[in-house]
C-alpha cells in the first residue's frame, strides 16, 4: 500500500486536472443552453450582461471545435509571386514572355519556390537573369537573393494585409498561416457568407482613376474588337462557367454579345458578362484597340425597365491619372443625394495636388474610378476639386461599401491572390456531424465496456474505469492546449479506446496464463504486469512514433487525427500501467478480488 | 469465459499455405491497382463536392436531370440521410459561380422542395498533387521509423519481417479499395486524406500486433537451441492467440460502430480500418513470424536478442 500512495496522488491529480480543464467546456455549453432558453430577447440580453465575465471566460477556455464540426471556411490561397516578378522586370521581350509562360505552367503544378523555377529556366536557356532584373552588373546569385527577398516580403505583407482585413471584418479566432514560399492557409470559423469573404480576401483593391475616351472612339473600338472569335481564347479563362451562365445562348463572335443603345452607350447582357470579361483580357482583343487604351466593364449591372440586367463597357486610357496609393482615409456611408451606399475617400498632400490638377484640366470630361479592373463610376468632372476628396459610388449594398472601406484602409495586396482550395461547411452539417460523431463514440464505448465486463468480470470494471479516465484525459488535453476537435479527431478517440483496451487485454491474458500455471493471485497479478510491460511499451511506442510522423508529414485532417492519437496513446500508456495496477492493488487489499475475478 | 484456451495450432507447419493465400491476395490487389486504379477523392484529384439538403425526401434521378440541364456535369448520389445529396464535379473554378448555378436551377425546377447547400469544397489540381506527395512522405517516414525502432528493440530480421507485413497489409487493403471502389453507393471507397490516416493507422496497428507476438517469441527463445525454434514459434503464437483475437475483436467493434453511425464522410475510413485490422491480425501470425522463422532457418547465426 505504501508505494501506491504516490501513484494514487498522481492519479487523483490527473483526474482533477482533467475535470478542471473540461469544466469550462461544460459551463460554456450550459450557459449557451440557458441563454437560448429565455422567452424574450430582453431577458436573454439581461442574463448575458449580468454574467458577461463568466460567459466569456467559459467560452475562452472551452474545447474548440474544428471547422468540419462547427462550420466555417477553410481556404488555401496562393500569392501570385510570379506576377510581382513580372512587374519588376524591364526590357521585357518575346523571349522573356516565353520563359515566363513556361515558369507559370510549372509553378501551377507544384509548390516549389517560383524564384528557383525561374532561375532554373533561365539557366536552361543560358540567359543571365540580370538581363531583365535589377542591375546588369548583378550576378545571377545576387538577382536570385534579391528576388527571393522580394517574394518573401510579398508573402509576409499579403498575410498582414489579409489579417488586417479579416480583423476589421470581425471573425473570431481566425487562423492565418503561411505554407511554403507562396501559400496562405486561412481558417474562418462560423463564417457562412463565403461570397463576401472571398471578395474581401481577393480584392487587390487596385484603385485607379482613368480618363474615359470619347463615345465615337468607343464605338469604333467596339466595332473592331467585335470581330474576334470567342471560341479560341489565347488563355482559357473559366470558359465553362461563362457558357453555362449564357442561358442557352452560345455566341461565336464578341459582337454577338455586345450591343449599342440609342444614347450611344455600349452594353453586354448580364448572362454574357463572364464571357466578355474574359475576352477583354485577351491579347488579340487588346491589339485591335487604339494604343494605350483598354475596354473595361462596369462593376455593377444596370437594369432596364423590364428588369433585364446589363453591364456597360467603357474605353479608357490605359495609364491611370492617379492610383489608390494616395488614399489616406476611406469611409462607407450613404449618399446624401440618392441614399445609395458610397465610399468617401481623402488623399494625402501629393494626391490632393495631383487630383486638383487632373480635375482642373479635364472639366466636362468623364473620369472612371476603376477598382480591380472594373469601373465603379465614371462621373463627369464639373469643376476643379482642390480638397483631395473623391467618392466611389455605384456600389450594390452597404455591406459591400463597408468591405471596400476595409480593403482600402488595410492597403492593397502586393500581388494578386488566387484561391486554390476552398471548403465551406454550413453550421447545420456541422451539427449533424457532432451528433453522429458523439453517437458513435458513445456506442463504441458502451460496446467495448460491456464486452470487457462480460469477458473479464471484475477486472473488466477496472479496465472500464481506466477507459473513462483515458477519454477524459484526451478531451481535457485538447481543451487545455486549445486544439480543435475535428471529425478525424473523433475517429482518433474511438481508435484510442481500442488501444487502451488492448493494453488491458495483454495484461489480463497474461494474468490468466499465470493463474493457469498455478500461481497465487498476488503472484499472478505482479508477474502478469511485469511480463506484459515490454509488449505494452513496444506497441505503444511504435504507435506513438507512427502518429508523431503522421503529424509531422501529414497535412490538414490527418494532423487532427494524429494529435488525438498521440494524446490517446500516451494516456493509454498511463492508464494501463499505473491506473489499473493501483485499482487492482486496492481491490486485492480490500478482498474484493479472488481467482475468479479474471473471468 | 475463455477463447482459445490451450490452443495448439501448428502455425509454422502450415505457413506455406499462408504464403500462397497472401501471394494470391497481393497479386489480385496489384493487378487491380494497375488495371482499375484507385478511386481518388477530390483531395487527390481536384474538383468540387457539394452537399445539398432538401426539405423533403428527393428523387436522385430528378436532381440528376436538373443538374444535367444546368450543364453541371458530374455525379449525384445519396449522402447519408435520404434528404441529402452529394454532387461531385470536375469543376475547379469559382465556387460562388457553382453555388449560385446549383441553387438557382434547383429553386426554379424544384420550387416545392427548397434545398440548402450544406457544404461546398473545391480543390485545385496543384494542391491535390501536393497532398499526394505529403501522404507518401508520411507513409515512408512512418515505415522508416518503425524499422529503426524494431531493429533496436529486437533484431534486424524481425524489423524487416515486420515492415514486410506492413507492406502486405497496406497493399492488400489498397487492392481491396481498388477492387471494390465505386461498386457500392453507400461506401464509395475513395482515396482521400482521411484514408491516408487510416493506412498509417493500419501500419501502426499491424506493427503493434506483430510486436506483441515478437515479444513473446523473444521471451521464450532465451537459452533455447535453434532446433527448438519451430516449437517455440508455435507455442508463442498459440499463447498470444487469445489476446490477438480479443484485441482485434474489440477494435473491430469500435470501427464497426464508426462505419454504421459516424456518417457517410467517415465510412470509407472505417472500412479501411476494419479490413486493415483483419488483415493485420492475420499477417502478424501468418506473415511476420513465419518470415523470421524461414530467414532464421537459412542463416547460420542464432538469433541475437536485445531488449528486455
Amino acid at each position: 500500500m505504501k508505494n501506491n500512495t504516490f501513484k494514487l496522488i498522481l492519479i487523483a491529480v490527473v483526474a482533477l486536472v482533467s475535470v478542471w480543464s473540461i469544466w469550462p467546456t461544460y459551463r460554456d455549453y450550459a450557459l449557451t443552453k440557458k441563454l437560448n432558453s429565455f422567452d424574450s430577447r430582453a431577458d436573454s440580453l439581461k442574463f448575458a450582461l449580468d454574467h458577461r465575465q463568466e460567459i466569456e471566460q467559459a467560452h475562452d477556455k472551452s474545447l474548440k471545435l474544428g471547422l468540419d464540426l462547427k462550420g466555417g471556411m477553410h481556404l488555401v490561397m496562393e500569392v501570385d509571386i510570379l506576377d510581382l516578378i513580372e512587374q519588376k522586370a524591364w526590357n521585357k521581350d518575346d523571349k522573356f514572355n516565353r520563359i515566363m509562360d513556361n515558369v507559370r505552367r510549372q509553378a501551377g503544378e507544384s509548390n516549389d519556390n517560383v524564384v528557383n523555377i525561374l532561375a532554373a529556366e533561365f539557366r536552361k536557356e543560358n540567359i543571365k537573369l540580370s538581363r531583365y532584373f535589377y542591375d546588369l552588373r548583378d550576378s545571377d546569385q545576387e538577382v536570385i537573393s534579391k528576388l527571393n527577398a522580394e517574394a518573401q516580403d510579398a508573402l509576409i505583407r499579403a498575410k498582414e494585409i489579409i489579417r488586417n482585413r479579416i480583423d476589421q471584418y470581425g471573425v473570431a479566432e481566425p487562423v492565418i498561416q503561411t505554407q511554403g514560399s507562396r501559400r496562405l492557409i486561412i481558417e474562418l470559423s462560423g463564417v457562412t457568407d463565403e461570397a463576401r469573404v472571398r471578395r474581401l480576401l481577393m480584392g487587390t483593391a487596385k484603385l485607379e482613376f482613368k480618363l474615359v475616351k470619347e463615345p465615337q472612339q468607343l464605338l469604333r473600338a467596339v466595332e473592331r474588337a467585335g470581330t474576334v472569335s470567342l471560341q479560341a481564347p489565347s488563355r482559357p479563362v473559366q470558359a465553362d462557367s461563362a457558357q453555362v451562365s449564357a442561358g442557352g445562348v452560345v455566341a461565336k463572335k464578341l459582337s454577338e454579345v455586345i450591343g449599342v443603345m440609342p444614347n450611344g452607350q455600349v452594353f453586354t447582357p448580364a448572362y454574357a458578362h463572364d464571357l466578355v470579361a474574359a475576352a477583354l483580357k485577351r491579347d488579340d482583343v487588346n491589339a485591335l484597340l487604339p494604343q494605350d487604351t483598354q475596354l473595361l466593364l462596369s462593376a455593377k449591372p444596370e437594369q432596364t425597365a423590364k428588369g433585364e440586367k446589363y453591364y456597360l463597357l467603357y474605353l479608357v486610357q490605359k495609364t491611370p491619372e492617379l492610383t489608390g496609393g494616395v488614399i489616406t482615409e476611406a469611409k462607407a456611408t450613404f449618399s446624401s443625394q440618392d441614399s445609395q451606399p458610397e465610399v468617401l475617400m481623402s488623399m494625402n498632400d501629393e494626391g490632393t495636388s495631383k487630383w486638383a490638377r487632373i480635375t482642373g484640366a479635364n472639366i466636362g470630361k468623364q473620369i472612371a474610378i476603376v477598382l480591380d479592373g472594373s469601373v465603379y463610376s465614371a462621373p463627369v468632372v464639373q469643376s476643379r476639386i482642390p480638397s483631395g476628396n473623391s467618392v466611389i459610388n455605384g456600389i450594390g449594398s452597404l455591406d459591400e461599401a463597408k468591405d471596400l472601406e476595409i480593403i482600402l484602409k488595410a492597403g492593397s495586396l502586393p500581388a494578386p491572390v488566387r484561391i486554390l482550395e476552398e471548403r465551406t461547411v454550413g453550421p447545420s452539417l456541422g451539427s449533424d456531424y457532432i451528433r453522429d460523431g458523439l453517437l458513435s463514440v458513445t456506442w463504441g464505448f458502451t460496446a467495448v465496456a460491456l464486452f470487457m465486463i462480460f469477458y473479464y468480470h471484475k477486472a473488466g470494471i477496472a479496465a472500464d474505469l481506466a477507459l473513462v479516465l483515458n477519454i477524459l484525459i484526451v478531451i481535457s488535453v485538447l481543451a487545455g492546449f486549445s486544439a480543435a476537435l475535428t471529425l478525424p479527431g473523433i475517429a482518433g478517440i474511438v481508435l484510442t479506446m481500442g488501444m487502451a483496451v488492448d493494453a488491458n487485454v495483454l495484461i489480463y491474458e497474461r494474468i490468466r496464463e499465470e493463474l493457469a500455471d498455478g500461481k497465487s493471485l498476488r503472484m499472478a497479478i505482479d508477474t502478469g504486469y511485469n511480463k506484459a510491460f515490454s509488449s505494452i511499451l513496444d506497441s505503444h511506442v511504435t504507435t506513438l512514433a507512427a502518429a508523431f510522423l503522421l503529424y509531422v508529414y501529414g497535412v490538414g485532417p490527418v494532423q487532427g487525427f494524429a494529435v488525438t492519437l498521440m494524446i490517446g496513446t500516451a494516456a493509454s500508456l498511463f492508464t494501463a500501467i499505473v491506473v489499473t495496477k493501483v485499482l487492482f492493488d486496492l481491490f486485492f487489499e480490500s478482498k474484493l478480488m479472488n481467482e475468479k475475478s479474471f473471468g | 469465459m475463455r477463447l482459445f484456451q490451450k490452443s495448439n495450432i501448428n502455425f509454422m507447419g502450415h505457413r506455406k499455405i499462408a504464403y500462397v493465400i497472401s501471394t494470391v491476395l497481393l497479386v489480385a490487389g496489384l493487378v487491380s491497382l494497375f488495371v482499375r486504379g484507385l478511386n481518388y477523392g477530390i483531395d487527390f484529384k481536384g474538383g468540387s463536392e457539394v452537399v445539398i439538403r432538401f426539405e423533403k425526401p428527393v428523387d436522385v434521378a430528378t436532381v440528376r436531370s436538373i443538374m444535367r440541364q444546368a450543364n453541371v456535369s458530374g455525379m449525384v448520389k445519396q449522402y447519408g440521410m435520404d434528404r441529402s445529396l452529394l454532387l461531385k464535379t470536375d469543376f475547379q473554378g469559382n465556387t460562388a459561380t457553382l453555388k449560385s448555378l446549383i441553387s438557382n436551377s434547383l429553386a426554379t425546377n424544384l420550387a416545392s422542395n427548397p434545398a440548402e447547400i450544406l457544404s461546398i469544397q473545391a480543390v485545385g489540381p496543384s494542391i491535390a498533387s501536393d497532398m499526394k506527395m505529403s501522404a507518401l512522405k508520411a507513409l515512408a517516414a512512418a515505415l522508416i521509423g518503425i524499422l529503426l525502432y524494431v531493429s533496436i528493440r529486437f533484431e534486424f530480421k524481425f524489423a524487416v519481417a515486420g515492415v514486410v507485413a506492413i507492406f502486405h497489409d497496406v497493399l492488400t487493403v489498397l487492392g481491396l479499395f481498388s477492387l471494390l471502389g465505386g461498386l457500392f453507393d453507400y461506401m464509395p471507397l475513395e482515396v482521400d486524406q482521411s484514408i491516408i490516416a487510416a493506412f498509417l493507422t493500419i501500419a501502426g496497428y499491424s506493427i503493434t500486433d506483430t510486436v506483441v507476438v515478437y515479444d513473446r517469441i523473444r521471451e521464450r527463445l532465451r537459452g533455447q537451441k535453434p532446433s527448438d525454434y519451430e516449437r517455440i514459434f508455435n507455442e508463442s503464437l498459440n499463447q498470444t492467440l487469445s489476446r490477438t483475437v480479443i484485441t482485434s475483436g474489440t477494435t473491430m467493434l469500435t470501427v464497426l460502430v464508426l462505419f454504421f453511425f459516424a456518417g457517410p464522410a467517415i465510412r470509407g475510413f472505417a472500412f479501411a480500418m476494419f479490413a486493415g485490422i483483419l488483415i493485420g491480425t492475420y499477417s502478424s501470425i501468418f506473415v511476420a513470424a513465419p518470415i523470421v522463422f524461414d530467414w532464421q532457418r537459412r542463416s547460420k547465426n542464432p538469433i541475437k536478442l536485445k531488449g528486455a
